[in-house]
């Protein structure tokens, strides 16, 4: 049992280390690195020192605390929070290492192993974390094992570990579908939030490129109903109004709650369900236009805007119709803005827009005239292509020639405006790719896409997507596969090979089942799992209880089960491990006499064949003498059992 | 859990154990058997030719456990009344008077007690058995604790009555002495009387001492695996060849009892089969030989042969 007087062991001391550190690792990659770095310095330390733990002296953890937790406030300008609380608590507790008095300190460490791990359960939870995050809950509580009881062999504290989460498991099952949830209050913890990966709020021509490199997912889609076709497979995201010759960035004025655009006549309603990953921005990307969501709001230029940043993932139902009607036309402030050119940048660009003016009917037959234009001009796709000057849209139209959709975005919409034409550059995704397996859509940063409406006074808002008139194979195919360098050696791996592909498209699968069954289960969820049980609109107060009556039987029925007699031992089991000790060492050479007892084959085993008996033999044999002859103990059939196996294990 | 662990004895019984060693030289497996025979609560016979320390030993028992002790010499005609006491009147009390005989005593030696006549004999086994004595419709007890060790000369036929059967069962052990080895026939030779030794000896126990052990002995754990193995030596002994109807449940008892004593000795919680196979010849070869004329020093064959028959069951 724990003496709260008594110094820690090495082992305990040395398994504490172990479960600490597991913590540290889980926040390495979060937390600053100079602080996992003081963690781990003073793990190491400990770790080498753990036979003789005498405690620092206290002035020295003192200044040693303060200055820590100043660093702490300095970096953060907070204790508060996930990021700035996680890395404190690390800290403290690499400290508290300078101190093991006694078996108790090792427990407060483990604690705060533990703590550590919760704080990682706010801070991502992704499938591949879980198996890590099983891990550590599973060192932490063998280390318990060991503290409480040093001698324990490793294997022991283990299983048993192993088999008390095991019994906890359920517990947390039903913890985890009935407790009540409470609704986004206590992870709404601030966040460190450094901008993950994704589009940004404004596109320079060669912006998105680094983008396309990236695998990761944007987001996920299921189409309960329709499916629409490749070349209407457009996501929506951040609408970029203002240019600077070089620089297109969204304009502030334009997040307003707006009048969705109506939907065309006899045009196909495509409903969808939408799992975004966490982004740190509040835009919701779905399938162009979109007209109708719930718990989001809509721009005047037909963006998503969820209610907060998405730090987690996030789904939302969303309602839109390929072809639309613009609600209402641009007001004159919006034209002007759409409109808006740098007064002296890209002069040639400008002559050619009003050339191509000139010679069209309306808006409408010169934007056709620009794709025309696009689409015979020389112009090459790729994904490296070279810099552009200041004057970007001439640099590119009439230097480089080639680039990828952001350069021709750019320019396109550049050309619109320069004849008048009101346009501006949306950013999104095109494409995606089908999982059959999960039967969604996943559309990677890979996708990353741009393309230009403009204002045409007899169709509204209308898309033009100058990078397909230039690469029409674009619509059907990803950009990974038109441009296969932009892929790495692993990625192009997982494409060549269609069992590989098959396999990823299965763990994404399983991904996205996580994602929503358990990540996302909230209070909404359990009222659909207790109507599907037949409890229909129950309180929360009705749910606590009825939770906590069901964890007072399980405990209950568990304390009955582990405190239940011991199960009958088969009587035959000590006798067989008996005798095939016996043959082992016959084969040996020393046979056991019909009349003769454990102890006294023994002796004649020490007489015969000293080594042997020295190597176990004879110490098997008296504990045989013990187990059959002696009074049995609680642990009897254990016992028997641990007989057996050293008996196994015995050459 | 310590079934079958070491860890020695008492320290005050090796000591005492060690103390018998030094006296009787040569013996030690026979003054184990002795004092295992003690700690469990039976009486000892000791059988063999005169000279070879009997007398010694049983002197040395008394001495060293630090009991109270007399010795009567059997003759034939010893009177019971000799051993027990007798009833006086007091005529000043106009009563009788009970004086007891040398019986009350925590250890009695009778020296060659086949000597006897078969009344006083069995007056002696009598007391032996019931641990009191009934004189006049009283019931005297005999003090606590009680043991009669007793010598006998399997030799000397004329002139004594052998102790029948069931007399014989009475006794909890019979050990034998045997001739001492050379090497310790010539410390006998150089050492002299070995008797003078043993009033120097200071008691290594005192009769509390006796009694804590004899409770001692009988909380030693007798697990079913034994009781196997002692049953399958009992039926083996009923069936056996020629030695008569075998060994009695009271036999059997006290090879328990003794197999108890002989593990506390060796300073174990359980009795093993090493324990029974120990006691054996000494609890099993007085009762299984006595049809025939008992035998020379080294007897116990049966008893031996028996051990090598039954198999210790695994």
């Amino acid at each position: 049992m724990i003496t709260p007087g008594s110094p820690p062991q090495r082992r305990a001391v040395l398994w504490t280390c172990a479960a600490f550190a597991g913590g540290v690792l889980l926040h390495a990659d979060r937390l600053p690195p100079w602080a996992v770095a003081v963690a781990l310095a003073l793990l190491t330390w400990r770790a080498l020192t753990a036979g003789h733990t005498r405690a620092v002296p206290l002035p020295v953890r003192a200044l040693l605390a303060a200055l820590l937790a100043a660093v702490v406030l300095l970096r953060f300008r907070t204790w508060n929070g996930l990021t700035a609380g996680s890395t404190l608590l690390m800290l403290m507790a690499a400290l508290k290492l300078t101190e093991l008095r006694s078996a108790r300190d090792l427990l407060v460490i483990v604690a705060a192993a533990t703590f550590l791990l919760l704080s990682a359960c706010l801070d991502r939870q992704d499938l591949p974390r879980v198996p890590l995050y099983a891990l550590q809950a599973w060192l932490c509580c063998a280390t318990l094992a060991v503290i409480s009881a040093s001698a324990m062999r490793a294997r022991t504290a283990l299983a048993l570990a192993a088999r008390s989460l095991l019994y906890a498991l359920p517990l947390a099952l039903a913890l985890f579908l009935f407790f009540p949830r409470l609704q986004g209050a206590f992870w709404a913890i601030p966040r460190g939030g450094a901008a993950l990966t994704g589009l940004s709020d404004s596109m320079t021509p060669g912006g998105i490129g680094e983008l396309i490199a990236q695998y990761d997912i944007a987001f996920r889609v299921s189409f309960p109903a329709a499916v629409p076709p490749p070349q209407e497979r457009y996501w929506r995201g951040p609408v970029l109004h203002l240019f600077d010759g070089r620089t297109w960035r969204v304009a502030p004025t334009v997040a307003a709650v707006a009048a969705p655009a109506a939907p065309d006549r006899e045009a196909t309603p495509y409903p969808q369900h939408i799992v975004e990953e966490p982004s740190e921005r509040r835009w919701a990307f779905a399938l162009d236009t979109p007209v109708r969501s719930a718990g989001t709001q809509l721009t005047t230029d037909s963006q998503l805007l969820a209610t907060a940043p998405l730090t987690a993932a996030t789904a939302f139902d969303v309602l839109s119709y390929t072809r639309v009607r613009s609600a209402r036309p641009p007001s004159p402030l919006e034209r002007r803005i759409d409109m808006s050119l740098p007064a002296d940048a890209n002069p040639r660009s400008r002559a050619l827009a009003l050339a191509l003016r000139q010679h069209a009917a309306d808006d409408s037959a010169f934007a056709l005239a620009l794709l025309e234009y696009f689409r015979r001009g020389g112009f090459q796709y790729t994904l490296t292509p070279g810099t552009l000057g200041m004057d970007s849209v001439d640099d590119f139209l009439f230097r480089s020639r080639e680039g990828f959709c952001g350069h021709y975005a750019s320019a396109f919409a550049a050309l619109l405006r320069a004849a008048g034409v009101p346009a501006r550059v949306v950013t999104g995704y095109l494409g995606g790719e089908w999982n059959p397996v999960g039967r969604f859509f996943v559309v990677r940063q890979s996708d990353a896409h741009a393309w230009v409406e403009a204002w045409l006074p007899a169709r509204g808002w209308t898309r033009f997507d100058p990078t397909a008139a230039v690469e029409p194979e674009r619509l059907r195919r990803g950009v990974l596969d038109l441009l296969p360098q932009g892929l790495s050696v692993s990625e192009r791996l997982w494409r060549r090979s269609p069992w590989l592909l098959h396999l990823l498209q299965r763990w994404e699968a399983a991904n996205a089942w996580w994602t929503d069954r358990v990540v996302r289960y909230d209070y909404a969820s359990q009222l659909d799992l207790l109507a599907r049980l037949g409890v229909r609109s129950p309180d929360v107060a009705w749910l606590g209880w009825a939770v906590a009556a069901g964890l007072a039987l399980w405990l209950g029925a568990l304390a009955w089960w582990l405190g239940r007699e011991p199960r009958p031992l088969r009587a035959s089991a000590l006798p067989r491990a008996y005798r095939r000790l016996c043959r082992k060492l016959a084969a040996r050479g020393v046979a056991r006499q019909d009349t003769e007892g454990p102890l006294a084959y023994a002796a004649r085993l020490a007489a015969q064949q000293p080594v042997l008996a020295a190597g176990g033999g004879a110490q098997l044999l008296q504990r045989y003498a013990q187990l059959r002859y002696g009074p049995p103990g609680t642990r009897h059939a254990q016992e028997v059992g641990d007989f057996a196996r050293a008996v196994a294990r015995l050459p | 859990m310590s079934g079958a662990a070491t860890y020695g004895p008492p320290e005050a019984i090796a000591r005492a154990l060690a103390a018998l060693t030094s006296v009787i030289l040569g013996k030690p497996a026979q003054v184990r058997l002795c004092l295992a025979c003690l700690l469990a609560r039976g009486h000892l016979l000791i059988e063999d030719v005169p000279g070879v320390g009997k007398t010694t030993l049983a002197h040395a028992l008394a001495q060293i456990l630090g009991l109270q002790w007399q010795r009567v010499q059997f003759t034939s005609d010893l009177l019971p009344a000799d051993i027990i006491g007798v009833s006086v009147f007091d005529r000043a009390r106009q009563q009788f008077d009970f004086r007891r005989g040398p019986l009350f005593t925590q250890l009695l030696l009778a020296d060659e007690v086949n000597r006897a006549s078969p009344r006083t004999q069995s007056a002696l086994l009598e007391a032996m058995e019931e641990r009191q004595v009934s004189v006049d419709g009283h019931s005297w007890p005999l003090p606590q604790p009680f043991f009669v060790v007793a010598t006998q000369n399997p030799h000397e036929q004329l002139g004594t009555f052998a102790l029948p059967e069931s007399q014989l069962d009475r006794f909890l052990m019979r050990v034998t002495l045997g001739y001492p080895d050379a090497a310790h026939e010539r410390e006998l030779l150089r050492g002299g009387e070995r008797r003078e030794l043993l009033a120097a000896l200071p008691p290594a126990l005192s009769a509390g001492d006796v009694l804590e052990a004899q409770q001692a002995v009988r909380q030693v754990h007798v697990s079913d695996p034994l009781l196997d193995y002692v049953q399958a030596l009992i039926a083996a002994s009923r069936a056996g060849t020629n030695t008569g109807p075998g060994l009695s449940p009271r036999a059997g008892q006290g090879l328990i009892r003794a197999a108890q004593a002989a593990s506390y000795l060796a300073g174990r919680a359980a009795v093993l089969p090493e324990d029974v196979q120990q006691v054996l010849p000494a609890v099993a070869a007085h009762r299984l030989e006595s049809r025939e004329q008992t035998g020379a020093p080294g007897a116990g064959n049966d008893a031996v042969r028996l051990l090598q028959a039954v198999p210790v069951p695994v």
